[in-house]
């Protein structure tokens, strides 16, 4: 190639690259300035007097401590459940049996509902009295307690919040997975087969070797999207009971928006969002040296 | 010896499909039940929603709570909203994410790893990190309150995801394409408009697709920017019926299902598209 073109692509490449750069550095990293400006402000202040102090308050607090527990609990089993649940369905689903793409699509359709919905929903089966889960259980468990209180009860109310994000959340990890299924060659399991290689073998010799890259970025982006999941805990508990199933996104969101203070919300997004970030740099590294 | 062999493992494939179907016609029933218990409810009066023992079918069907929503709230200019907001949303994130995705692709210039980092670790960024800033800013510049605003908003979260599927989706579109069309003369966006493009249709329908659902099902933002019942998304109408003092049910769930519609169908007719992009994009890339 003339190295007249080679010096026009170079630059080229900018043109094409700019307007989305400019658009995520004017909408996202000035505000993300903001913020951690806002926590370093001393409350009420304004100009350039810097504190510590927002840091040392969140440092000491039980709230904000107990909520960083338990968003990493409902991150861990969510994930756990994503990816057991979205394994065996995408598994399941890639034999080419009759009738896969009907059973495709009804796995699917949890996802397609918003998450304030998906809270909605669980709100209502869960509920003590009018909610379907409490005589579902009794028609199998006649001795269950007819008005059990699954959403105020301290040791049951996270793992129901748990439980109904699993619901919301598997087929995004099944989609992907079932992608990289069918990107194995099939030749790969046909010589595995020749070779006398059993069904377990066959699994754990072709397919999970085939499967790591996309099981780790499957992975990588549902701990994200969990650790940022907001609606479905607003809606299902808001939560309760007291900050039982308080995750970081409500809790910021509470701290901004009832309680006022900007700076106080802003320490703890500025931590929250340093936590995820170390949290996802495994996966920035590994997919960034990948391309 | 060989055909007892063929025989043998012709059972093997019978009792794997039967195992299958057994494990797939029980997820079929977790993944519906929920949402036939909502819609079993929206079906109902609001006595027979309150009445016991709990009844699975409604005894007398009635539309009476899907025709109050529009009357005793304006969900039909929530549904406006949202189309609106969801869509100049989706369209903006997907045009700036394939020309940004095609630079990625096919120029070497410098920084170009960096970016591609920086474009990474904006995926990574929370809505809860800016959601403070953007009230102020929106409310210093007056767009608090706007549909504007909040589209905005949107193509903060949308952006990175369609940049990074785009990439994703062009590396997998031969360069020689590319080539072939300079050596006929014709100019880099010639060739991205005329010839990548139309290849990339399963990629972008799969990025609109995306961006579109993640607007619409936001709640973060349109409860932070938005505090007028005209501006009010889909989302957001519904959350404020659970917030009201008595809840009423039939309508709650017969808005939320209704609200959930819109996602739901385009999923259902477009996931072909979906998965390819996501197979070609997101996981050989």
């Amino acid at each position: 190639m003339p190295s007249g073109r080679t010096w026009h692509d170079r630059h080229l490449g900018y043109v094409f690259v700019l307007p989305a750069t400019l658009m995520l550095v004017a909408v996202l990293v000035f505000p993300a300035f903001i913020t951690l400006k806002l926590s370093v402000t001393p409350e009420g202040g304004s100009g350039w007097g810097l504190t510590l102090l927002h840091y040392q308050k969140a440092f000491r607090d039980p709230v904000l401590l107990q909520t960083f527990k338990n968003t990493f609990a409902f991150v861990a089993w969510s994930m756990a459940g994503h990816f057991v649940l979205g394994l065996a369905l995408a598994l399941a689903l890639n034999q080419a049996l009759p009738g896969q793409t009907f059973f495709r699509l009804i796995a699917l359709i949890p996802w397609t509902i918003p998450d304030v919905v998906a809270g909605i929903i669980f709100r209502w089966v869960l509920n003590p009295i009018h909610g379907a889960l409490n005589p579902l259980i009794r028609m199998v468990i006649p001795s269950f307690p007819a008005e059990f209180q699954w959403l105020s009860s301290p040791t049951l109310a996270f793992p129901s919040v748990i439980f109904a994000n699993v619901w919301r959340g598997y087929p995004l990890v099944m989609v992907m997975l079932l992608a990289g299924l069918m990107a194995i060659p099939r030749e790969l399991y046909e010589a595995a087969a020749v070779d006398g290689a059993g069904k377990l073998r066959r699994f754990f010799h072709v397919t999970l070797p085939g499967l790591s890259t996309i099981i780790l970025i499957a992975l990588a982006l549902d701990m994200v999207w969990e650790f940022r999941r907001f609606a479905l805990v607003l809606a299902m508990t808001g939560g309760g009971p007291g900050t039982l199933t308080e995750v970081l996104s409500t809790l910021v969101y509470k701290t901004y928006f009832q309680f006022f203070t900007f700076e106080y919300a802003s320490a703890m997004a500025i931590m929250m969002s340093a936590v995820l970030f170390v949290l996802s740099l495994p996966y920035i590294i590994l997919v960034g040296r990948e391309r | 010896m060989k055909r007892s062999a063929a025989a043998s493992e012709r059972r093997e494939r019978r009792s794997d499909a039967i195992l299958s179907y057994g494990f797939l016609v029980l997820s079929a029933l977790f993944a519906l039940f929920p949402l036939a218990w909502m819609l079993s409810t929206s079906l109902k009066s609001e006595a027979e929603a309150f009445s016991l023992p709990v009844r699975w079918i409604p005894q007398r069907l009635t539309l009476q709570a899907y025709g109050e929503m529009w009357t005793l709230k304006p969900f039909g200019l929530y549904f406006w909203n949202s189309i609106v907001v969801s869509g100049v949303t989706a369209l903006l994130s997907t045009i700036l994410g394939a020309l940004a995705g095609y630079g990625f692709s096919r120029f070497h210039f410098r920084g170009r790893t960096s970016l591609l980092a920086f474009f990474l670790a904006t995926q990574m960024i929370s809505g809860v990190l800016v959601i403070g800033p953007y009230f102020q800013v929106l409310a210093a510049v007056e767009l608090y309150n706007t549909l504007t605003g909040l589209i905005i908003a949107y193509v903060t979260i949308c952006l990175p995801f369609a940049a990074w599927m785009s990439k994703g989706y062009f590396d997998s579109i031969p360069k020689e394409l590319d080539e072939a069309g300079l050596v006929d003369g014709a100019s880099r966006l010639q060739i991205f408009l005329r010839i990548i493009c139309p290849i990339a249709v399963p990629g972008t329908v799969s990025t609109l697709l995306f961006a579109f659902l993640l607007a619409w099902q936001d709640l973060l933002w349109a409860l932070c920017l938005v505090s007028i019942d005209e501006k009010r998304t889909v989302t957001l109408g519904v959350a404020f019926l659970v917030g009201e003092f008595v809840i009423k049910w039939p309508m709650l769930t017969a808005a939320s299902l209704i609200g959930s519609l819109p996602t739901i169908l385009l999923y259902l007719f477009l996931q072909r598209y979906y998965v390819e992009g996501l197979a070609r994009g997101a996981v050989k890339g």
